[in-house]
């Protein structure tokens, strides 16, 4: 700005000079180089004002850059921290990227291994692939098989929920008849005690008329004898008064003795005529005896016999009544062997028929599965034989003959141990002979040598003793073993159908053959019962009478 | 039917009980021909030549009948009775072949002229080997009526 003032007078005076130097000569000239100068002038006040515009726009446009500057310092010292960030950043950066390439190694094992493995399960895909199809095939045979299954299960349900129905009829008919045969037994020991006191006052009464005839026999023998002793008394008295007749006459002295005598005569008279009235009372109350004890005889005989009639009549009712009964439960028994029988075979047999025919489909656990169907259905065959044989039992009638018990027992054990080699030493005493059903006491000992058998098999070396006691009219067996025994808080359980005292993985059985052989001591009039110890081994008793 | 010879004739009214029999009697081809029927009245009818099979020749006889005890309508035993009782068919052999060992159901069998009398046992092996050993001796070891 300056240096334009100073631009400004210097052309001023040069212009001062230009005019002193041409107003002689040039005065045109000069005016126009006036002009042009005036012109010259307005334009360098055009220009300067020019300038000053411009120079106020440079004084703003320099605080703007002022301003500016100010802000880029600013800037530049946040661009300081920014670079002392970014180096920090780096520094780390650079840290990770080293970490990074440790990992890059890492990953690049890790693909290698991938890779490996890769191939490998290609291999195994390519064997599933194999196997699937083999599968496959395998799985349409089975779903044909499975639905050859399904339509025999839906048969079978079929059939199985018929013999439910069947089976609750048949349980509630049980019911019924156990009721039935409950209230006949007790009908029956009633008929049985009323017989017995009707025995027992029949009797009574036997003895009592024999007892009435015997005391008019007595009577009559004494009636005769009164008689006789009046007769003999009439002829003493005749005696006496020959005697006494004689007497007078011979002997004065003797009369007041005569007439004492006399006296005494009348006095044996009159006693022999109160002997007489007696008598004749006596043979009176004879014949009246006599008469009562055939009003006695006659009245009792239509008693007994109008008592019997009745009871007969009961006895024919109850008779016919058992007998109703009798064939129910016959009846009820024909029905469980062959209903019950039927199903079973059914179930054992086509469980077999399914493992033989389809064989190759059934791997082992589906064959244990159908083994354990089979052997189930047999285990139930055998349970309804040993109930028919404990129902049939209950009908048999008892045939006594002279047993011998030993040769029987010997029997029994050799029955026993042909099927099983037992390694048991049994030792069988001299037994008493006893009066009984052979047939029912070989089951007996065929039942109870099995248990003892059966229970002692674990031992190493089982030792089995049977004896025979003879106490108060009694004849007791034993048989005594060495084998598990069992808890005697359980012995109340022993004789009961179905109830038994092991596992039935430890030892097989169905739980009736103590029922039995308690059922046949019984009727035989004996008993049954048992001493053991677990594991110290257990004796069974029975007892029998000793005289029928 | 008319012309095919019969070996056996089963009068069975359960039908697995006649599937598992019929099995038993073909192993090892002892019986070819075997005609089941469900119940004794069909059988009568069978053997009679009546009811369905009329016009049946009746003259062409099973070698030998397996009759069940327990059948509706006509009963093994009534069964039996009018074979036995009918000279057409009385000396046909017939087997009981029941699962009753009941008493009185043997007795009477014998007594109406069953030729045998045979438990079915619950245990199928066994029951295989039974009918197997019947069909063996009714139809190979027995010499039938020329």
């Amino acid at each position: 700005m300056d240096e334009n003032k100073d631009d400004i007078v210097s052309f001023f005076s040069e212009g001062e000079k230009t005019h002193q130097h041409v107003t002689a000569n040039q005065d045109i000239a000069e005016r126009k180089r006036a002009e042009e100068l005036i012109i010259a002038n307005k334009e360098l006040v055009f220009q300067n004002e020019e300038k000053k515009k411009r120079a106020s726009e440079l004084i703003i446009a320099n605080i703007e850059l002022a301003f500016q500057n100010e802000e880029k310092e600013k800037r530049a010292s946040e661009l300081v921290i920014a670079n002392i960030e970014l180096a920090f950043q780096n520094e780390e950066k650079e840290k990770r990227a080293s970490e990074l390439i440790i990992a890059d190694i890492e990953l690049a094992f890790q693909s290698e291994e991938k890779e490996k493995r890769a191939l490998e399960l290609i291999i195994a895909n390519k064997e599933l692939i194999f196997q699937n199809r083999e599968k496959e095939q395998r799985a349409s045979e089975l779903i044909v098989a499975n639905k050859e299954l399904a339509f025999q299960n839906e048969e079978k349900e079929r059939r199985a929920s018929e013999l439910i129905i069947i089976n609750q009829e048949l349980v509630f008919q049980n019911q019924e008849k156990e009721k039935c045969a409950a209230e006949l037994k007790i009908a029956n020991k009633e008929l049985a005690y009323q017989n017995e006191e009707k025995e027992k006052r029949a009797s009574e009464l036997i003895i009592a008329n024999k007892e009435l005839v015997f005391q008019n026999e007595e009577k009559e023998k004494r009636a005769r004898e009164l008689a006789f002793q009046n007769e003999e008394k009439e002829k003493r008295a005749s005696e006496l008064i020959t005697a006494n007749k004689e007497l007078a006459f011979q002997n004065e002295e003797k009369e007041k003795r005569a007439a004492e005598l006399m006296i005494a005569n009348k006095e044996l008279i009159f006693q022999n005529k109160e002997k007489e009235k007696r008598a004749a009372e006596l043979i009176i109350a004879n014949r009246e005896l006599k008469k009562a004890e055939n009003d006695i005889r006659k009245l009792n005989a239509e008693d007994i016999r109008k008592l019997n009639d009745e009871l007969e009549q009961k006895v024919f009712e109850r008779t016919a009544q058992l007998e109703s009964a009798n064939q129910e439960l016959e009846s009820f028994s024909y029905s469980v062997s062959h209903d019950l029988r039927s199903p079973l075979r059914a179930v054992s047999g086509f469980a077999i028929l399914l493992g033989e025919r389809y064989d190759g489909l059934f791997d082992n656990e589906s064959k244990r599965l159908l083994n354990i169907i089979q052997e189930n259905a047999n285990k139930m065959g055998l349970l309804i034989d040993d109930l028919l044989a404990f129902s049939r039992l209950g009908r048999k009638e008892i045939h006594k003959s002279k047993i011998d018990m030993a040769a029987l027992a010997e029997n029994a054990f050799k029955e026993l141990s042909t099927p099983i080699k037992f390694k048991a030493e049994v030792k069988i005493g001299d037994l008493h002979h006893v009066l009984a059903d052979t047939t029912l006491m070989h089951q007996v000992w065929l039942n109870l040598l099995s248990n003892a058998l059966k229970y002692s098999f674990k031992k190493k070396k089982p030792v089995i003793i049977i004896s025979s006691e003879e106490k108060n009219g009694e004849l007791i067996y034993s048989i005594a073993d060495n084998g598990v025994g069992f808890d005697m808080r359980y012995a109340h359980k022993l004789f009961g159908v179905f109830q038994r005292l092991h596992d039935a993985d430890d030892f097989e059985g169905t739980g009736v053959g103590l029922a039995l052989v308690h059922r046949i001591i019984t009727k035989q009039g004996g008993k049954i019962w048992a001493k053991a110890k677990v594991a110290k081994g257990a004796t069974f008793y029975f007892s029998l009478p000793q005289k029928n | 039917m008319d012309n095919i010879e019969v070996d056996i004739l089963l009068i069975e009214d359960n039908a697995n009980d006649a599937e598992l029999a019929i099995m038993a009697l073909q192993k090892n081809n002892v019986a070819k021909h075997i005609i089941h029927l469900k119940n004794g009245a069909a059988a009568l009818d069978f053997l009679f030549g009546q009811g369905s099979y009329k016009g049946r020749n009746i003259n062409n006889k099973p070698k030998v009948i397996l009759l069940d005890l327990k059948m509706p309508k006509v009963s093994g035993l009534e069964v039996l009775e009018k074979l036995t009782s009918n000279e057409l068919t009385q000396k046909i052999p017939v087997v009981v072949l029941t699962s009753s060992k009941e008493h009185p159901d043997v007795e009477k069998a014998y007594a109406l002229g069953a030729n045998s009398y045979i438990v079915k046992p619950v245990d199928f092996e066994s029951f295989r080997k039974v009918v197997n050993d019947l069909g063996i001796y009714w139809l190979l070891v027995n010499q039938p009526l020329l």
